[in-house]
């Protein structure tokens, strides 16, 4: 009981020595603007340092960021090194921060010194000795307030914006892992270099012969389409003089019929034997030719469904009529339709 | 209570399922057998070639298994199996090596195998990207193309044998009873001498009439109304000439006098031009082996010398049976030699 009396004893006399020195420094400042020498009077003793350090630690040890704008609110001592990379653009920025700190924060002054630069800091030591009564009221706010904090934070995420980072592949990460990250992309390009050569050298393989034809007729192609025309033409003249022959007369009666067939066959014969006209051989396969003996419906012919008999022995006797054929067809070359 | 209300039960109907119309095998009005086609491939073939597969299917179309299936543990004694009560006369067989792609064209059961190598090839896709205008009338593939050989001098054995090879792929025509509005389509194959390689096209045929001017047969065409804002009077649409034809002096050669009328624009006897476009795959082969059997058996020819004796003997000595069962391995066998002779 006793004890915690004397705590809230203590706690109550220190909140009204913060009262007081609140009022202090106000009576000061009603004088004039604090000269910086006064603020530089800060002493923080060896305990609330190691404190402080040990919640900077903690609050960053996840980020390296956070580190900045810790030790650059709350542990002066931090701050050369970390400002030492780019003096000139962060000592700048923290002076102007003092001085905005020192305009915003008016009567309450005692946080202001905490927020010193490195100057401050190393002076620190030596005033430690010069008003130890004080201290201990000072060493207070060398937590810092919220907004104050902001403003680091802001600073020092402003200050990581800034930096230029070289222009790597693998962009920023930690050191340590550097190495590694590395060889391990290295690797992965590595495999995926040989992969995709195989699978080019698949695809030509896959792709091997396929031609993508010309948006025009080569020479080649022309006489290719003269001679299948030249054929086209053949065949329909053929069917032409065939078809013609027989019109105008009745195949159901017998007479007609016979004339028909005779008919058609000397037309059809005229036209394949013209010697004027050999491009007409070749109409192979067409069966007026053959079967004029043999009854005009298939199923009373004697090789009726037994044609595939000519498979059997195709290559002992080629029948006289594709020879024949293939002899007309060598004169001109073209043998057309079937 | 409606469940248990007796004695109306929709009657149980059993549908016919349609059966798709039987193609006959026997031409009704020659009596000759219908040639029919299966066109496949073994072995693992690159889609582009199945790509061509299916090109090839289209070009046999009428009598042919669009739509036929293949799995990688079909043997070809499966497809043969099939063939015979389907009446497949003939297999084109696509494979593929390191050196090229491979087409066997063969008669079933028993027949003639040329092997072809495939030197260079375009897609049907691809013609017609290279066309301006590529046609396709919906009703071109609904009748069997015409064969047109050229260039295949007689007096050679393998010659022989592949024109008489492709002269029975394709159904006979009977030029007595035959209609013109039939021929669509042309497949030309063009022997080159020197080179030694086959090319391999395929058109459509188009028909049109000539000294009409191209208003005139566009308007009989489409049946649509004419834009006549530019002209003075309704008689300048008829007298007034279009453009010129592009190729006046190569109609000359192409003209023909149709006997029945081929659509509303050619009319019986009438000149018309006969105009071809490509459509289909477009090949180069090479023949490169003939064998007596299918896939198997003597070698009849070799572009690359005789093989190995030992090779002949083999099949002779097995039966029918085993040579059918070992074609899988045969064949591929002879692939292989065939890529080592390349080499």
């Amino acid at each position: 009981m006793a004890e915690e009396m004397a705590m809230a004893e203590s706690g109550r006399s220190r909140r009204k020595f913060v009262k007081t020195q609140g009022r202090k420094k106000s009576n000061k400042k009603t004088k004039g603007r604090p000269s910086p020498h006064e603020q530089k009077k800060v002493k923080i003793d060896q305990k609330m340092k190691k404190l402080f350090r040990k919640r900077a630690r903690e609050y960053n040890s996840d980020d390296e960021e956070d580190e900045a704008t810790v030790t650059a609110a709350s542990e002066t001592r931090l701050l050369p090194s970390i400002t030492n990379k780019r003096p000139s653009i962060t000592n700048k920025i923290i002076e102007e921060d003092n001085i905005e700190s020192e305009d915003q924060s008016g009567d309450e002054g005692a946080a202001g010194p905490l927020k010193k630069s490195n100057k401050n800091a190393t002076d620190v030591n030596n005033h430690s000795s010069d008003d130890e009564g004080e201290d201990e009221s000072e060493i207070q706010p060398g937590i810092t307030k919220f907004t104050e904090g902001c403003r680091a934070f802001k600073m020092a995420f402003r200050n990581v914006m800034k930096k230029s980072i070289p222009d790597d592949m693998l962009g920023p990460i930690l050191s340590a892992h550097k190495k590694l990250v590395i060889e391990k992309l290295g690797e992965e390009e590595a495999e995926r270099k040989i992969k995709g050569e195989a699978k080019k050298e698949k695809q030509t393989l896959a792709e091997k012969g396929h031609v993508k034809p010309a948006t025009y007729l080569d020479s080649h192609d022309k006489f290719l389409i003269s001679v299948a025309t030249k054929g086209v033409v053949k065949l329909f003249n053929a069917v032409n003089k065939a078809q013609t022959a027989q019109k105008g007369l009745n195949p159901s009666r017998i007479k007609e019929a016979k004339e028909i067939r005779k008919r058609t066959k000397k037309a059809f014969f005229s036209e394949l034997g013209k010697p004027s006209l050999p491009s007409i051989g070749a109409t192979t396969k067409v069966t007026e030719g053959t079967d004029d003996q043999q009854p005009a419906w298939a199923p009373l012919r004697d090789n009726y469904m037994l044609t595939s008999s000519k498979l059997k022995d195709w290559d002992k006797m080629p029948d006289k009529n594709v020879s024949d054929d293939m002899g007309r067809a060598s004169e001109d070359s073209s043998s057309d339709e079937d | 209570m409606r469940k248990n209300k007796p004695g109306f039960r929709k009657p149980f109907v059993m549908k016919k399922l349609k059966q798709p119309q039987e193609q006959p095998t026997v031409d009704p009005v020659t009596g000759k057998k219908i040639p029919k086609s299966f066109v496949f491939s073994r072995g693992k073939i690159p889609a582009n070639l199945k790509q061509l597969q299916m090109d090839l299917r289209k070009l046999m179309l009428p009598y042919t298994a669009l739509s036929l299936r293949e799995k990688k543990r079909n043997n070809l004694r499966d497809f043969l199996n099939v063939a015979g009560p389907l009446g497949v006369t003939h297999f084109f067989i696509l494979s593929k090596t390191a050196t090229s792609p491979y087409l066997r064209v063969a008669t079933t059961p028993q027949g003639p195998t040329l092997t072809f190598k495939i030197h260079d090839y375009s897609l049907a896709a691809d013609i017609a990207r290279s066309q301006l205008h590529p046609r396709c009338p919906k009703d071109l593939f609904k009748n069997s193309a015409l064969i047109v050989l050229s260039g295949f001098v007689s007096g050679e054995l393998p010659l022989r044998l592949t024109t008489n090879m492709f002269q029975n792929i394709f159904p006979t025509i009977d030029v007595k009873t035959i209609k013109l509005s039939t021929c669509q389509r042309i497949v030309l194959l063009n022997y080159n001498k020197d080179t030694k390689l086959i090319d391999f096209r395929h058109y459509s045929i188009r028909l049109q009439p000539i000294g009409v001017s191209r208003r005139l047969r566009k308007l009989v065409q489409s049946h649509q109304v004419p834009d006549l804002r530019n002209l003075q009077d309704v008689s300048d649409f008829v007298t007034k000439a279009g453009y010129g034809s592009e190729s006046e002096a190569d109609e000359e050669a192409a003209t023909v006098t149709l006997s029945s009328d081929i659509g509303r624009v050619n009319r019986a006897s009438t000149k018309s031009a006969v105009k071809l476009q490509e459509v289909g795959p477009r090949m180069t082969l090479q023949l490169v082996k003939i064998e007596k059997g299918l896939c198997s058996g003597e070698v009849l020819f070799s572009e690359y010398g005789k093989t190995g004796g030992k090779e002949e003997g083999d099949d002779e000595m097995q039966g029918e049976e085993d040579a059918e069962g070992d074609k899988e391995e045969e064949s591929e066998d002879e692939d292989e030699d065939e890529d080592e002779e390349l080499d």
